[in-house]
C-alpha cells in the first residue's frame, strides 16, 4: 500500500469522531480492558456502566443468553460478575457497546449481518480456544469481536468504494477481502487498524485486526491471530459469512494458521473438527436470535 | 440400507425446549456420535428422543435411563444401538434432500473439476452413489447434473453409478416412482420438468434422468467387487456407513480413498462425520457443508 494511501485512511479514521451509535462509555470501558484483570476492579466498571442504562440492561439480558452461561438473565451487573467472573461480563459489555453502533443509514454491508458474523466469530475463538490449553478465553473472544471493525471504518469513511467492493464480492462469490483489494486498493484490515491504534487497542488486538488475512506479517500476536483467521472463515462457511455465497472450499487444517496454532497447542491434534462445527450450528440460530433481540432493538442514535 | 418405511413424525413438548430434554438423550447423543459418526443437533434433539421414544415402546422401557442401560449394556447392545440408528434416520430421505452440498456440488466442485479435467482427452464425470437405498440422492444428482448440461457440462459425458445392498431397494430405485413424501423438497419446476404423471398421487422419473444412471446390488463389504469401482469424481454415501464397526467403516473409506480420482470428493450424509477414521482425506468447509476432498496431483497437496 502507498503511503498516501495510509495517510487516506489515517485521516479519514481521525476525521470519525466516535462511531455514530457508540456509547460514551465505550472507550472509557476499552481502556479498562486493556488493563490485566488483577487491575480491573469491579466497582471501576459498575460505575462507568451505570452512566448508561441500556448498556447495562442489555448487558444482563446477553450474561441471560444460553451463549454465555446464565440460564437466566442476572438481577445486577454485580450478580453477572459473580454468576460469570468479571472478564466474561467485560466481554459482554464491549458486545452491547459495539452492539449500539447501529447506522441511522443503511450500510453496504449489512449491520445485522455484521454482527452476526462478529458475535459469531467471537463466540467461536472462544469455544475454539477453550479446547487449548492456557489460551486466554476471554481474550479469544474480544480479539474474534473486534478484528473485523475495519468494515464500520469502510462503511462510515469509504462508503462509495466499499458498496462496489461488496457488490463485487457478492456477484463473484470471492472473499470480501480480496473485492475490497480489487477495487478499493486497501483492505478492511488497513482501515480496522487505524481505528484500532487511534482507540489504543492492546497490541496483540491489533495486530489480529491488521493481519487475520496475512497471519505471516504477525509479529508479537501470531497465535491470537491464526486462531481468529480459523475461526472467521469456519464462521463464513456455518452461515455467519457475510451474507452472500462463498464459492471456495476451505481446508482448514491445511491452513497455515492450522500449523501455526498446533505448534503453539499441540491438544489441537486431537480435536474432532467436524463435530466442532456441528456443535457450532447449534449456536448459529441462538447467535440470530441474539442479533435481533439485543441489537437489532438498539436505537439507532447518532451520538457523536 | 433397508427399503425406509414411512416416517411418524411425532410431535413431543421437547420441539421448542431445550431445558425439557432429559439429559439422558444428551448422553444417547453422545453415544450414537461415538459410534456412528451421526451427530443430533440439539435443536433436533426431540428426533432423537422421538426415537428412542419408539424403541422404549417396543421393549417395553419405560424410562429414557433404563433405555440407556439397553443400550450400553451386553448382550444386547450392538443390536439396539442398529435399531436405534434405523429409527433416528427414519424418513431423512427424499429428493433435494441437502441443498448446501448441491449448491456445493454447483457451484464450487463442477467448475473445478471441469477445469481440472479439462486436460483430459475425455470429457467424462463418473459419479458413486453408494448405498443408493431407494434412488431419491442418484435422481437429484442426475436431475443437476442436467441443470448443467447446456453450461458448464457441454460436451461432457456423465455416468452414475447407483449401488445398494439391499435387491428390493434397487428395484424400488430402477422403477423411479416418488411420491408427496420423496417429492417434499422437489420444486414444481423440476416436478414438471424431470418427471411425468403416474396417479394424483405419484410421480415417475422421466428417461432422459434414468439413463444417465445404472442401479446395481452392491456389497461394500465386497473387497474384490470394491477394487472394481474405480475413476470416480464424486462419492456419495449418506447414512450407510453408520452401521458398519469401526475396522469395517475404515476399510470401506480406504476403498473410497482409492476409488476417487485424484482432485474428486467424498460426501457423507449432512450430520455425519468421518471422525478419524481416516488420514488421507483432506475435510474441507464448503458453505454450510463438508465433504472429503482427494487432493488433486497440481495442488501440491498429497
Amino acid at each position: 500500500m502507498t503511503t498516501s494511501l495510509t495517510a487516506t485512511i489515517r485521516d479519514r479514521v481521525q476525521r470519525i469522531e466516535t462511531m455514530p451509535g457508540i456509547p460514551a462509555v465505550f472507550l472509557p470501558l476499552l481502556k479498562l480492558l486493556s488493563h490485566s484483570v488483577e487491575e480491573v476492579k469491579l466497582d471501576e466498571v459498575v460505575r462507568l456502566v451505570s452512566y448508561d442504562g441500556t448498556i447495562a440492561a442489555q448487558c444482563l439480558c446477553v450474561a441471560g443468553s444460553p451463549l454465555f452461561g446464565l440460564a437466566q438473565p442476572p438481577k445486577s451487573i454485580k450478580a453477572a460478575v459473580i454468576s460469570l467472573g468479571l472478564r466474561r461480563v467485560e466481554t459482554i459489555l464491549l458486545t452491547c457497546c459495539l452492539g449500539q453502533a447501529f447506522p441511522a443509514k443503511k450500510w453496504a454491508l449489512d449491520p445485522a449481518v455484521f454482527w452476526r458474523h462478529s458475535l459469531g466469530c467471537a463466540l467461536v475463538c472462544r469455544k475454539f480456544s477453550e479446547r487449548l490449553a492456557a489460551a486466554d478465553t476471554e481474550k479469544a473472544y474480544m480479539a474474534g469481536l473486534l478484528h473485523d471493525i475495519g468494515f464500520m471504518v469502510n462503511c462510515l469513511a469509504f462508503s462509495q468504494d466499499f458498496a462496489l467492493a461488496m457488490e463485487r464480492a457478492s456477484q463473484e462469490g470471492i472473499p470480501l477481502d480480496e473485492a475490497e483489494r480489487a477495487t478499493m486498493g486497501f483492505t478492511h484490515c488497513e482501515t480496522g487498524q487505524a481505528l484500532a491504534e487511534k482507540w489504543k487497542l492492546a497490541d496483540d488486538i491489533v495486530e489480529v485486526i491488521a493481519h487475520h488475512h496475512a497471519i505471516e506479517h504477525s509479529q508479537k500476536a501470531q497465535p491470537l491471530v491464526a486462531l481468529v483467521h480459523l475461526s472467521d472463515l469456519l464462521c463464513r462457511m456455518r452461515g455467519l459469512g457475510y451474507g452472500y455465497y462463498e464459492r471456495h472450499k476451505v481446508d482448514l487444517i491445511a491452513d497455515p494458521a492450522w500449523a501455526i496454532l498446533l505448534k503453539q497447542h499441540r491438544d489441537l491434534e486431537a480435536m474432532d473438527l467436524v463435530l466442532f462445527t456441528f456443535e457450532l450450528d447449534e449456536a448459529v440460530e441462538e447467535i440470530h436470535a441474539l442479533v435481533a433481540t439485543v441489537f437489532g432493538s438498539a436505537p439507532a442514535l447518532a451520538r457523536t | 440400507m433397508t427399503t425406509i418405511p414411512q416416517p411418524v413424525i411425532a410431535q413431543t413438548a421437547l420441539r421448542k425446549s431445550p431445558d425439557a430434554v432429559d439429559p439422558v438423550y444428551r448422553q444417547i447423543r453422545d453415544l450414537v456420535y461415538k459410534v456412528s459418526g451421526i451427530y443430533k443437533a440439539e435443536e433436533k434433539l426431540y428426533l432423537l428422543a422421538d426415537g428412542c421414544a419408539r424403541r422404549m415402546k417396543q421393549l417395553n422401557v419405560r424410562t429414557p435411563r433404563e433405555y440407556w442401560d439397553h443400550l450400553t449394556a451386553a448382550p444386547a447392545r450392538d443390536a439396539e444401538l442398529r435399531e436405534l440408528l434405523n429409527e433416528v434416520t427414519i424418513g431423512e430421505t427424499c429428493l433435494f434432500r441437502s441443498q448446501p452440498q448441491l449448491d456445493a456440488l454447483r457451484k464450487v466442485i463442477l467448475p473445478e473439476l471441469v477445469t481440472e479435467k479439462t486436460k483430459q482427452i475425455t470429457k467424462r464425470l463418473r459419479i458413486w452413489s453408494a448405498g443408493c437405498s431407494t434412488g431419491e440422492e442418484s435422481y437429484t444428482l442426475a436431475m443437476s447434473m442436467l441443470e448443467e448440461s447446456d453450461r458448464l457440462l457441454k460436451g461432457w459425458t456423465i455416468e452414475i453409478l447407483a449401488t445398494d445392498l439391499n435387491d428390493r431397494s434397487v428395484e424400488t430405485a430402477k422403477a423411479g416412482v416418488y411420491g408427496d413424501y420423496a417429492l417434499r423438497n422437489t420444486s414444481d419446476l423440476y416436478k414438471r420438468k424431470y418427471f411425468s404423471t403416474v396417479d394424483e398421487k405419484k410421480l415417475l422419473v422421466r428417461p432422459e434422468v434414468k439413463k444417465l444412471i445404472t442401479f446395481s446390488r452392491l456389497n461394500l463389504q465386497d473387497d474384490s467387487k470394491m477394487l472394481f469401482m474405480k475413476g470416480m469424481d464424486l462419492i456419495f454415501c449418506c447414512n450407510v456407513l453408520i452401521y458398519f464397526d469401526g475396522i469395517s467403516k475404515s476399510k470401506v473409506i480406504s476403498h473410497f480413498y482409492s476409488n476417487l480420482s485424484f482432485g474428486g470428493y467424498f460426501f457423507l450424509g449432512t450430520s455425519e462425520s468421518l471422525m478419524k477414521l481416516n488420514e488421507q482425506f483432506h475435510l474441507v468447509h464448503f458453505p454450510g457443508t463438508i465433504a472429503y476432498w482427494k487432493p488433486s496431483l497440481s495442488s501440491g497437496k498429497l
